[in-house]
């Protein structure tokens, strides 16, 4: 019998990735010959919507624009307002962000493997790192008073100092978590039906992993050693002792590697920084709601999310507005160039396992 | 072709047998209730005996999710516009904004966060006074 061209709309809802966002798959049997991304499902315009917002405002938008990890959203809102309205920030509130922010580099690791295993049927693991990702919204919950949207990391410091025993709540969660990540380690990493489907399978080069502007784990996974914590040191990375893990081979598995090498390294870092942590205040004093101008200039800020660098650009022009706000994400280059070029010549079940591979967040895409 | 068997590969992931003997992380809620955390972000209280009606909170909500409404009784006598805050929870995205701003730092947030009713109209909350 024949086959024939089918085409097959894979999502907006599915189990590849965080968000709404469907690729057209013309099919010929399983294989895939062409792949077209289709956005416009999850469009909230937070970037014009800020435009409208004084600058205190404008903050509790940014953490929206992207679910899994709102953390990086913040600090790179935070730093550039405190750029460009002159404001600096305590030793204390920039070692309590770096903490936040590798918590949050963790939540998402643990979405990715929920969402990673998920797709290929592993649905246990999945379920682990659900709970285990619980566990640290618990600590975000005492610390910011939000699970999800913490709506903490303010220009001029953070919004609150740390609880009552909060860093030994950590230091405890750091030791569960280091025996955990083997039981990961034996049920997904090492497993071997997780290793046929992934090994192979959604391979990036390393010459086009440079033309095209990849980032995070698509360029560490075929080798290139790119962090911007390392690169272009922000907060107080520059203290820290930490690695970047990276992978010769660009498929799904190293990729997978990286990540999981990279949850090590954020709880390493986490171990410096409570060692480290100094006494202090945590929040400059700030002018009025109303009085709080930014000067007339802009600004280019970027940090390190656990999907790769994620920038900002924020320019003033003297009020309390923000003149232009502009988010460049990984999502955007990775669901489109990476991703309708992967699928190419790949199976129609292996189409969750590379989107998700990617770090893909749709309302990134469409901010 | 060449054939090999990945035991680690295959052998390891029996190691998640294991969790059947471990507490599971799930609560039987309601009947096992969690405890609240000191500092959550729930509902808002007013203490109307501070509340100087000053519209600061309303001037900054982003969501417009804050009308001030005028009340007969007298609970502050500096509280010369006679108007207190009520709350939208259908636009509130309890960013804590409103809290951060006012002077006598009357208008704050409780642990408490449950509150169900069958009236769209309950959305509209008057903070309790504490």
């Amino acid at each position: 019998m024949e086959n024939k061209h089918i085409t097959v709309f894979h999502g907006p809802q599915h189990p590849g990735i965080t968000g709404n966002m469907s690729v057209e798959l013309d099919l010929i049997g399983e294989t895939i010959q062409k792949a077209t991304t289709h956005v416009g499902y999850l469009h909230r315009g937070f970037e014009k919507l800020i435009e409208r917002r004084t600058v205190i405002q404008a903050f509790t938008i940014v953490c929206r624009i992207c679910v899994p990890e709102p953390d990086p959203n913040e600090a790179n809102f935070a730093m550039a307002v405190e750029e460009l309205a002159g404001i600096e920030v305590s030793k204390r509130a920039q070692y309590i962000r770096v903490m936040v922010l590798e918590l949050s580099r963790l939540t998402a690791q643990f979405l990715w493997m929920a969402g990673q295993s998920g797709s290929i049927g592993l649905y246990a693991v999945g379920q682990w790192a659900i709970a285990d990702r619980d566990l640290i919204l618990d600590l975000f919950e005492e610390l910011t008073g939000a699970r999800v949207y913490h709506m903490y990391i303010y220009p001029g410091g953070v919004r609150r100092d740390l609880p009552e025993g909060f860093l030994e709540k950590v230091e405890k969660f750091l030791i569960y978590m280091q025996k955990r990540l083997e039981d990961y380690d034996n049920a997904f990493i090492y497993n071997a039906s997780f290793k046929n489907r992934a090994i192979g399978v959604g391979v990036i080069l390393k010459e086009d992993a440079l033309q095209n502007g990849y980032v995070g784990q698509a360029l560490r996974g075929c080798g290139i050693k790119a962090d911007v914590r390392k690169d272009a040191p922000y907060l107080i990375y520059n203290e820290l002792d930490f690695e970047v893990p990276t992978q010769e081979a660009g498929d799904v598995y190293a990729r997978a590697l990286v990540r999981r090498a990279e949850m090590d390294q954020s709880l390493h870092i986490l171990r410096q920084v409570i060692a480290k942590m100094p006494e202090g205040t945590v929040m400059t004093k700030l002018p009025a709601h109303r009085k709080f101008k930014l000067k007339k200039d802009d600004t280019w800020v970027k940090v390190e999310s656990a999907r790769g660098e994620f920038a900002y650009y924020m320019a003033g022009d003297g009020s309390e507005y923000i003149r232009r706000m502009q988010v460049r994400g990984p999502s955007l280059v990775h669901a489109f160039t990476l991703l309708e070029e992967l699928l190419v010549g790949a199976e129609l079940s292996d189409v969750a396992l590379i989107m998700n591979s990617l770090g893909i967040c749709p309302p990134e895409i469409e901010r | 072709m060449k054939w090999s068997i990945d035991f680690k590969g295959v052998l390891s992931p029996f190691g998640i047998l294991g969790a059947m003997f471990q507490k599971p992380n799930t609560i039987a809620y309601p009947s096992v209730k969690k405890e609240l955390v000191t500092g959550y972000r729930g509902f808002h209280t007013n203490l109307l005996a501070t509340c100087i009606g000053c519209a600061n909170c309303q001037d900054v909500c982003m969501n417009e999710a804050i009308d001030m409404i005028k009340i007969d009784e007298v609970y502050n006598e500096k509280n010369a516009s006679q108007c207190i805050p009520r709350i939208d929870y259908g636009r509130c995205c309890w960013c804590s904004l409103c809290t951060d701003v006012c002077p006598p730092h009357s208008l704050k947030l409780e642990e408490e966060c449950i509150g169900i009713s069958k009236y769209a109209s309950d959305f509209l909350y008057l903070p309790k006074n504490k």
